[in-house]
């Protein structure tokens, strides 16, 4: 990967042990799935997109362009709900089309919603990285060695595949791949791409495992490991840092209440 | 030395680490095809309402190719995970919600083909596996999206589009596929292999 996705600094969460922040975020996943009122869902996305520009290590500028994707994400959270959405108080029709005053308000809950699990996610993404989180996964969870080194082999085998794309790619249009339509040749592309990209990626995967067999990759009882992945006092800074987060989110929607609504799911 | 080789079947039976690697590294190549796919899947969503879904089968697929070439327990349920795995480490801010999505949507179809013991790899049951991923994709919705609050007839389209999908492109289009690398010739040393394969060496 290019050096984009080097952290400025390193804050509490990058020294956080990277399994037990996982079982962190899914915990906050769980919390924020478990959030039916719209006031704690804005005031969560609002928290953790505050966090994730403080913590996240990153200069002010990418966290705002990673950020700016989330426009997409709460769109398209939340227009379906809107122009579909079951409700009584209907605002306005159109065809199939009904909005009404539930579905437009449960719709922005589900954008905010989104936004603090697209907040949340990339705030664990940009803080941890691959190889840390399988061998922590395997030092502290038990992880089998065998699916640890698999993944972490396979993103290294990746780029081989996007090379071979980019040649088949080329070699087609030099001599001149595809069917005499455009649909035939669509019709044609799992056998000119999808074909030789596959048996070629499978072959290589067959090769290197048999390596890695030999060298006892595999190998469960007594062994080492490269890297340690100890637990240490950054785990309950993280600890305490998410969880202060998530209590003042709901702290002020019980406080500052911007829209003074109900449980999203069963009305209003 | 009969014993031994049957031993040795025996020892390989479970998941070694070549079937692992494998599994990963088909469901990255298809995580590639996904983001192509993404773009496809966004052109489809504008024929008409729910449109998206026509082509929606195509996340599933990863967990069906890879049980059409290794029939082994397990394989299914990795595969699933190893394609979201891809978006965690390029930096997706939807990582963690899609690793979720993706233990239940493998299970499903790791049920399915448990459900015929591992024996049967027919487009059929291919699809089979495809709907129930998309069954179980139905349940993550409702806690994730509360798309039991769509209107009734958008819920039974979005649904039942995305399954005819699903079964299509999961079952029959991934079982093409599968037969092609068959005939390429890399299918068959992905195979565990039969005892009665082992006997006939003695012989």
């Amino acid at each position: 990967m290019n050096g984009f996705f080097a952290p400025a600094r390193r804050t509490a969460l990058h020294r956080a042990n990277p399994a037990l922040k996982l079982t962190l975020f899914v915990g906050l996943f769980i919390l924020t799935m478990l959030t039916h009122t719209i006031d704690a869902s804005f005031y969560l996305a609002c928290v953790f997109l505050l966090l994730l520009f403080a913590a996240s290590g990153y200069p002010l500028w990418k966290t705002a362009l990673l950020v700016s994707g989330f426009a997409l994400a709460f769109a398209s959270a939340s227009l379906t709900m809107i122009l579909f959405g079951k409700g009584s108080e209907i605002w306005w029709t159109f065809g199939p089309i009904a909005i009404s005053k539930e579905s437009f308000y449960r719709g922005l809950h589900l954008g905010f919603r989104s936004i603090a699990f697209g907040c949340q996610g990339l705030l664990f993404v940009l803080t941890t990285t691959s190889t840390g989180l399988f061998y922590a996964l395997m030092q502290r969870f038990k992880l089998g060695p065998k699916y640890a080194y698999s993944f972490m082999a396979s993103i290294r085998l990746l780029p081989m595949t996007v090379e071979e794309l980019r040649v088949r790619r080329d070699a087609l249009a030099v001599r001149g791949g595809g069917g005499f339509t455009p649909f035939g040749a669509l019709l044609r592309l799992p056998e000119r791409y999808a074909l030789p990209l596959l048996a070629q990626s499978i072959r290589r995967a067959q090769r290197t495992a048999a390596a890695m067999e030999v060298k006892r990759f595999d190998a469960r009882s007594r062994r080492t490991y490269y890297y340690s992945s100890p637990v240490t006092a950054a785990d309950a800074a993280a600890w305490l840092l998410l969880a202060a987060a998530a209590a003042a989110a709901f702290w002020l929607a019980g406080t500052l209440p911007v829209f003074g609504l109900g449980d999203m799911r069963t009305g209003l | 030395m009969g014993t031994k080789i049957a031993q040795a079947a025996g020892r390989r039976k479970g998941l070694t680490l070549t079937d692992v690697l494998v599994t990963v590294v088909l469901s990255l190549v298809l995580g590639v095809v996904y983001h192509v796919w993404a773009a496809v899947s966004d052109v489809a969503g504008l024929l008409f309402v729910q449109s998206n879904e026509l082509v929606y089968g195509m996340w599933f697929a990863a967990s069906t190719l890879a049980f059409l070439l290794i029939r082994k327990p397990g394989v299914a349920l990795i595969a699933e995970i190893a394609a979201a795995h891809l978006e965690i480490a390029f930096g997706s801010a939807y990582g963690v919600q899609l690793l979720l999505y993706s233990v239940v949507q493998g299970l499903a179809a790791e049920l399915v083909f448990a459900g015929f013991r591992y024996k049967n790899g027919s487009a059929w049951v291919a699809g089979l596996a495809g709907v129930a991923a998309a069954a179980a994709s139905l349940l993550a919705d409702i806690y994730y999206g509360y798309v039991a609050e769509y209107a009734t007839w958008v819920i039974v389209l979005k649904y039942s589009l995305r399954a005819i999908s699903s079964f299509v492109i999961a079952g029959y289009l991934m079982y093409g596929l599968a037969k092609l690398l068959e005939r390429a010739g890399v299918a068959q040393s992905l195979r565990p292999v039969e005892r009665k394969e082992y006997d006939a060496l003695d012989r």
